[in-house]
């Protein structure tokens, strides 16, 4: 049986988990089926149904299983649209639609994938420009306290979400072109190889951009991102450890550095340490502690879907939607929907493992770490176990720019495994 | 380009993700499952909906009356509307209902695999109860006493800490908030009630300046450090200056007095100077020390919430005006009836201190004892020499000719009391009472505050002596 038709099969199971969530959101909502309850599970196909096409007709002998595991998760997320935000589906399936045309985009252009590893610094300036673009004075835009937001005419969007995936393409294009020089360093401080200066500027570069987006933008969760992204990359591209753990020191003494030098920053960890103090549960962690009270609330088996409270979490349809779902499937279901995150990410990662090469390994690599970092710094968060962040849970939170970039990043993968498959052929 | 090496990054990579997976999802199952003071949080609007949709047991006075019971809510007792509180979905909870609400609910249980079932899989365990020391005759007979005043009275039993009667006026009309009809004019009509404060437990949370029962304590502090011979004369004339640095200032004589007074006698008259003197001598700090031991300063840890009140603003007696202010139960003292009758029920037990409280049994819906509250080992807070010394006096205050507290006199029983005017900012003076009887072996101590009394002191005697006569001869 070919990958295709593999796929094809296990596309049923994301319909069926519409299907039946769907109906059990809407009957506990309204006691009634109502237009979501058919409107879910037909978007959740036909959202599948074209990718495949668009596969087919691209001729594509990628992987089977990643696109059926987005769309399990695209499932969960549309149910719990309609479940906590009910307002907000028709806008969420309309950008389910914007997100599976940039898929089909992705898998043509550019004919040659090789082609993103050729203009780096162009990639490079992009992913910092629209990762700083919110600071521009007209279209930046503070919400709920962080300057994430662009404003262009027909709506807002967070650009760090494409940020991401142009600083991916640099990192792994510039990687795969000097790690050799990055990683057999002339000279060693202690365990530490220095690299010459030219190489190391990257480093130390990415680390300001980083510092900056965290104290001008107030944006932890993108600060963590990139320079996550950024060391995983580091580490496949020379197998240095010493690298993380460097640039790991550097994020702690920013950090430190920050916390001592900027309330709002010192804020942030101080909700996240004692986020029951007197001072702070009716107030700036108000919203944390109701989200940890969803997670206590939910047990081992889940108060069912709608039988729980999520709703007295402040925005919980984009920042707590873990918590949420935590919530009404417990911890059976958490472990279930983490299971999805991991094998996405591992698939992704077997991608990278055959790509023929440096710079397609390092790109799949790259993006799947991204979307797994992704994945734990925000469950992380909404459990108080990391600082708590403002970007999305891949795939289900509500919001248009992170499904977008997370459906183009699906495309990306699927491209480096279609290209190991004709490697292999030729 | 070396392929091979990126691969074995890869795999060392897809390892570490592993790893942070399982740890992350570790640490969210300790949050879901392992977290049970999550789970129970006040806060949390899930506890709430819980508490209140679900069947409450009891709430019953320590012979079995029911004060408590029902959904909706019926409450038998009018005068314990603080004490007993409410639960209501729409304006939360108060007082027993809210402290003792797992139990009474049905959310506490003897049985661990009950409480892994309510956990994990949502049962429901039948309900509790809970039962109060309060004495329903005590309880009656103070309400009656002090019905139509503002003010309140708290009783206990010096042996034991539990509290046998308890009553705040203005008391909120919690019958009408337990009806859906009633509920928001009724609520209303308590949160809007600024000046009268219904919803204000006084007895435990009222702070009142002490007037002249704190004389008790300065009694302790002077015998206890050993300045003062209870039965030597100091000589009192009025008005009094330790020295001319006090410039316009001066202490005035209860009773406007020239001549010779010991224990027994200033606490009959109240000598404001006696006690200034004997502060004066025992000194800030000592007598600072002395009202901590005592508990004030402090709140008292009774299982309802209680105020702390205040020695003074600082918290220390750094000036020798405000140590002799003090000493006669001005200066910035601030204390709450329940302190008060905690410092006559130390003096009562010999010099021994219990904890009050009011649950004297919590019960699952098996009947079985999840807790026993109790008034712990008991402090020794003065000798019981000292407290000897005291209830003779405070035998005298009350007995003696021409004693100020003489309304607190009960035929066939000794009654050992102070009775205390206090001034205060607000307007009139408070009135005070704080006694125990029988003397010789007391059973219950009580202290009744009367919100801006006429006749001070001479007015809040007599509730004390009702609620004394009530209580004493009661089997417990």
């Amino acid at each position: 049986m070919s990958r295709r038709a593999v796929e094809l099969r296990l596309l049923g199971w994301p319909v069926a988990l519409a299907a039946t969530g769907g109906l059990a959101v809407a009957l506990a909502d309204a006691g009634a089926p109502d237009l979501s309850t058919v409107a879910i599970p037909l978007a959740v196909a036909g959202t599948g149904l074209a990718l495949h096409l668009a596969l087919r007709l691209s001729g594509s002998r990628a992987d089977a299983v990643l696109l059926p595991l987005a769309l399990a998760l695209v499932a969960i997320g549309l149910v719990l649209v309609r479940r906590l935000a009910p307002g907000l589906l028709p806008l969420q399936l309309a950008w389910l639609a914007v997100g599976a045309a940039a898929f089909a985009a992705a898998l043509v252009v550019p004919r040659d994938l090789g082609a993103l590893a050729r203009y780096p610094y162009t990639w490079a300036l992009a992913g910092l420009a629209l990762l700083l673009s919110p600071l521009l004075p007209v279209i930046g835009r503070e919400v709920y306290g962080t300057r994430i937001w662009v404003r262009l005419g027909i709506g807002s969007f967070q650009p760090s979400e494409a940020a991401k995936l142009a600083l991916v393409i640099f990192f792994a294009a510039y990687l795969a072109e000097h790690r050799e020089l990055i990683a057999r360093a002339p000279r060693r401080i202690g365990p530490l190889p220095v690299p010459p200066l030219a190489y190391l500027a990257p480093i130390l570069v990415m680390w300001a951009v980083a510092m900056l987006v965290l104290v001008a933008e107030r944006d932890l969760g993108a600060t963590l991102l990139v320079f996550g992204g950024f060391l995983a990359l580091l580490w496949l591209a020379t197998g240095e450890l010493a690298y993380v753990a460097a640039g790991l020191a550097l994020l702690a003494a920013g950090g430190a550095a920050a916390v001592a030098l900027f309330p709002h920053v010192a804020a942030r960890v101080e909700i996240w340490q004692r986020p029951f103090a007197d001072d702070l549960r009716f107030g700036a962690s108000y919203q944390l502690v109701q989200g940890l009270f969803a997670l206590a609330g939910g047990g081992l088996f889940g108060a069912g879907l709608g039988g729980g409270m999520p709703e007295r979490i402040p925005v919980v349809w984009s920042d707590f939607v873990f918590d949420a779902f935590a919530e009404e499937a417990g911890f059976a279901g958490v472990l279930a929907l983490l299971a999805v995150f991991l094998l996405l990410a591992h698939r992704g990662l077997a991608i990278a493992l055959r790509a023929p090469t440096a710079f397609l390994q390092l790109l799949a690599g790259g993006l799947a770490a991204s979307l797994a970092l992704q994945t734990l710094v925000i469950v992380g968060g909404n459990a108080a176990l990391v600082p708590l962040t403002g970007i999305t849970l891949p795939f289900v939170a509500y919001g248009g720019s992170s499904l977008v970039a997370n459906f183009v990043l699906l495309a990306l993968l699927l491209r480096v495994s279609d290209e190991s498959a004709r490697a292999r052929v030729r | 380009m070396n392929r091979t090496a990126v691969g074995d990054n890869i795999r060392a990579l897809a390892l570490a993700l592993i790893a942070l997976f399982l740890l992350t999802s570790v640490g969210v199952g300790r949050r879901m499952l392992l977290s049970p003071e999550l789970a129970n949080d006040p806060q949390d609007p899930r506890v709430a909906a819980v508490v209140f949709d679900r069947a409450r047991g009891p709430v019953l006075a320590r012979d079995g009356t029911v004060l408590a019971q029902g959904r909706p809510r019926q409450y038998a007792e009018p005068s314990l509307a603080q004490v007993v509180g409410y639960a209501s979905a729409a304006y939360g909870a108060a007082g027993i209902e809210l402290a003792y609400g797992a139990a009474l609910v049905g959310q506490d249980s003897t049985d661990p695999l009950a409480v892994l079932r309510v956990r994990f899989l949502g049962a429901r365990a039948p309900p509790g109860s809970v039962t109060l020391g309060i004495d329903p005759a005590t309880q009656r007979a103070a309400a009656a006493a002090l019905a139509g005043r503002t003010g309140a009275v708290v009783a206990l039993d010096p042996r034991t800490g539990q509290i046998l009667a308890s009553v705040s006026l203005p008391a909120p009309d919690t019958r009408a908030l337990a009806d859906p009809a009633r509920a928001a004019t009724a609520w209303a009509a308590m949160a809007t009630g600024a000046d009268s404060r219904p919803l204000l437990d006084r007895a435990a949370q009222g702070l009142y300046a002490p007037g002249s029962i704190f004389k008790i304590v300065t009694a302790v502090a002077a015998l206890e450090a050993g300045v003062l011979d209870p039965t030597a004369k100091v000589r009192v004339d009025d008005p009094f200056q330790a020295d001319p640095s006090w410039g316009a200032y001066a202490v005035r004589s209860s009773s406007a007095a020239h001549g010779d007074f010991d224990l027994s006698l200033a606490m009959a008259r109240s000598e404001n100077i006696y006690f200034a003197k004997a502060a004066l001598a025992t000194g800030g700090a000592r007598l600072a020390e002395t009202a901590a031991r005592l508990g004030i300063g402090r709140a008292p840890a009774l299982d309802l919430p209680a105020s702390r009140g205040q020695l003074s603003r600082s918290g220390t007696l750094d000036r020798p005006t405000l140590v002799a202010d003090t000493g006669f139960g001005q200066g910035e003292l601030l204390v709450s009836p329940l302190q008060m009758a905690l410092v006559a029920a130390a003096v009562a037990n010999g010099g021994v201190q219990m904890d009050p409280h009011h649950a004297i049994a919590v019960r699952d819906g098996g009947g079985n004892a999840l807790a026993a509250p109790d008034g712990g080992p008991g402090r020794r807070v003065m000798s019981a020499d000292v407290a000897r010394i005291l209830t003779r006096a405070l035998v005298d205050a009350v007995e003696a000719p021409g004693a100020f507290a003489a309304g607190a006199r009960v035929g066939g029983l000794r009654v050992a009391g102070k009775t205390g005017t206090a001034e205060n900012p607000s307007g009139a003076a408070h009135g005070w009472f704080v006694g125990f009887a029988p003397a010789d072996a007391p059973t219950v101590a009580v202290a009744v505050v009367l919100e801006h009394a006429p006749r001070g002191g001479e007015d809040a005697a007599p509730i004390g002596a009702a609620v004394l006569r009530a209580a004493v001869g009661r089997a417990r």
